[in-house]
C-alpha cells in the first residue's frame, strides 16, 4: 500500500526535480542565474502538462509558461495532434504572420531532461469564457471581440505553410471519416449523432482554398484583457484545410458559455465576417461557415464521447472525464436546432 | 424486503448538500473545480432516478411508432441509428426530427436542464 504521505513525498520530489532541470535549461539558453520561482501546475491533461513560473534572469524576473507534451496515450482519436517542437514552430510562424500567439522563449532539447515541449512568455489576462462574457470589466470590449477575432483569423489563414509540413492536410470529408471512425470505437449508438454525421456527409462544401487552420479557435482558448484579445492559445489541433472551419467553430453554441450572441457568446456573425474580409481574409459565405458550425456540433459530441467514454477502453474514469460524457446531448440538440432553423 | 430508507434520492440530496454548502467554500483551484464537478455528477444521478423510468417507457413507445415493431429501448435505438446511417430515413423527416429532439431534450433534463432552458 502506498500511503498518502508517500504520494505527497513523491510529488514534492518530482516537482523539485522539475524546478532544477527547468532552472538549468533557463540558465543555459536564456541567462543566469535562472532561479525558478512560483512554479505552479495549471492543467494536467492526458496529453500535456502546463506549468506557470517566474525565472530570474540577470536582474529581471520573467513571467513564463512551460508546456510539456508527454507520450500520447493509446486512445482513439479523430485527427492528428500537433505537439512539442512542432507546436513551437507553428506559434513562431504565427507570430511572424502578425498573430498574437504565445512568444516562444525556448524549445526543450533532450539534454534538458524535461521531455518534449517549450517555454513561452506568460501573458496575463482572462481565459474563462463565462467570465469574459459576464464580468463588468469586459463590458466595453465585448462588442469589439468578434471583429478582433475576424482580423486575427485572417492573419492565421495567411501563415506561411513552408516549414510546417507536419500540419496534416484535412479536407472536410477526411475529417468526417476520422470522426466517424472515432464514434464507431465506442459502444453507444445514438440516432441523433447518426443524423448529424449523415447531414455532414450530404452537405460537404466545396472548399475554394486551403490554408493553415488553427482548429480550436474559440472562446476559452483566447487570453482576453480589458482592451481585447491578447493571445491565441492551444494550437495542437492545427492543420491545413478549409479556413471557414475556424469561423464556424468559433460560433458553436458550446463556446458561447451562456452568452446571448453567436460568436463566442460575445459577438455578431456580421462583425466577424466583415472584419475577416476587411483584414484580407477573403470573401465569407455565411452558409459555408454554417456548415462548419453544424459539423462543429457533431465533432464536439464525438469529443465528449471520446473524453467521457474512455472507460470502455479500460481507462480509469476520473470525475471530470466521465462528466464530459454526459454532455454529448448538448451539441446534438444545438445541431438539430441549427439545421432545422430553430437555433 | 421493503425499499430501504432513507431512499437513494434522500442520500444523494444530503451528499450534494454537504459538497456544495460545506466542502466547496473551503476549497480553491483544482479541488474546488473537481468538487463542483462531483456535486454536478451526483445531481445528474439524482435527476436520473426521478425522471428516467417515465422517459424510458415514453421513448420506447415513440421508437415503436417510428420503426413499426416492438422491441427494447436499447435495441430499437440501435436499429434507428443504423437505419438513419444507411439512408432509411430522409434527413428532414418530420416525425424522425420530432422524436430525436424530444429524446435529446429529455436526456438534457437529466444531464443539464439549463441547456434546454437557455
Amino acid at each position: 500500500m502506498t500511503t498518502a504521505r508517500e504520494v505527497i513525498a513523491e510529488v514534492t520530489a518530482a516537482r523539485e526535480t522539475l524546478a532544477e532541470r527547468l532552472g538549468s535549461a533557463i540558465r543555459r539558453r536564456i541567462g543566469a542565474p535562472g532561479e525558478i520561482r512560483a512554479l505552479a501546475r495549471l492543467t494536467g491533461g492526458a496529453t500535456k502538462a502546463t506549468w506557470s513560473f517566474d525565472a530570474v534572469v540577470g536582474d529581471e524576473t520573467l513571467p513564463l509558461i512551460l508546456q510539456q507534451a508527454s507520450a500520447l496515450p493509446g486512445t482513439a482519436r479523430a485527427q492528428p495532434l500537433v505537439h512539442g517542437t512542432q507546436d513551437a514552430l507553428l506559434m513562431q510562424a504565427a507570430a511572424r504572420a502578425g498573430v498574437p500567439a504565445p512568444r516562444v522563449r525556448l524549445v526543450l532539447e533532450p539534454e534538458d531532461g524535461l521531455g518534449e515541449g517549450y517555454v513561452t512568455e506568460r501573458v496575463e489576462g482572462e481565459t474563462l469564457g463565462r467570465k469574459i462574457n459576464t464580468e463588468p470589466r469586459f463590458a466595453s470590449v465585448r462588442p469589439k471581440l468578434a471583429a478582433q477575432c475576424g482580423a486575427i483569423l485572417a492573419a492565421i489563414h495567411r501563415i506561411d505553410p513552408r516549414g510546417l509540413d507536419f500540419l496534416a492536410p484535412q479536407t472536410a470529408a477526411e475529417q468526417l471519416a476520422g470522426y466517424r471512425t472515432l464514434g464507431d470505437a465506442f459502444e453507444h449508438p445514438l440516432p441523433a449523432l447518426e443524423l448529424g454525421l449523415r447531414w455532414v456527409a450530404e452537405n460537404l462544401p466545396r472548399a475554394p482554398r486551403t490554408t493553415v487552420v488553427h482548429g480550436d479557435f474559440r472562446n476559452g482558448n483566447l487570453i482576453v484583457g480589458e482592451e481585447g484579445v491578447r493571445c491565441v492559445l492551444d494550437w495542437e489541433l492545427a492543420q491545413r484545410g478549409d479556413p471557414m472551419l475556424d469561423l464556424g467553430w468559433l460560433c458553436v453554441k458550446t463556446w458561447r458559455f451562456g452568452g446571448p450572441l453567436p460568436v463566442g457568446g460575445f459577438g455578431r456573425r456580421e462583425d466577424l465576417f466583415e472584419a475577416y474580409e476587411k483584414a484580407g481574409g477573403g470573401h465569407v459565405d455565411a452558409a459555408h461557415v454554417r456548415f462548419w458550425e453544424a459539423f462543429g456540433c457533431v465533432k464536439w459530441a464525438l469529443m465528449c464521447m471520446q473524453k467521457g467514454l474512455g472507460y470502455q477502453h479500460g481507462q480509469r474514469g476520473n470525475v471530470e472525464a466521465v462528466a464530459i460524457g454526459r454532455r454529448i446531448e448538448e451539441p446534438l440538440l444545438d445541431f438539430l436546432d441549427l439545421v432545422t432553423g430553430r437555433g | 424486503m421493503p425499499e430501504s430508507k432513507p431512499e437513494a434520492g434522500i442520500l444523494l440530496d444530503a451528499a450534494i448538500d454537504y459538497l456544495e454548502r460545506e466542502l466547496l467554500p473551503t476549497l480553491a483551484g483544482y479541488h474546488r473545480f473537481q468538487c463542483r464537478v462531483t456535486a454536478n455528477v451526483l445531481a445528474q444521478v439524482r435527476r436520473e432516478l426521478a425522471l428516467a423510468p417515465g422517459q424510458a417507457e415514453a421513448e420506447r413507445a415513440r421508437l415503436v411508432a417510428l420503426l413499426g415493431h416492438e422491441g427494447s429501448r436499447d435495441g430499437l435505438n440501435a436499429e434507428l441509428a443504423q437505419r438513419i446511417r444507411c439512408g432509411g430515413f430522409a434527413l428532414d423527416d418530420p416525425s424522425l426530427l420530432a422524436h430525436l429532439r424530444q429524446s435529446l431534450v429529455e436526456a438534457l433534463r437529466i444531464n443539464n436542464p439549463k441547456w434546454v432552458a437557455e
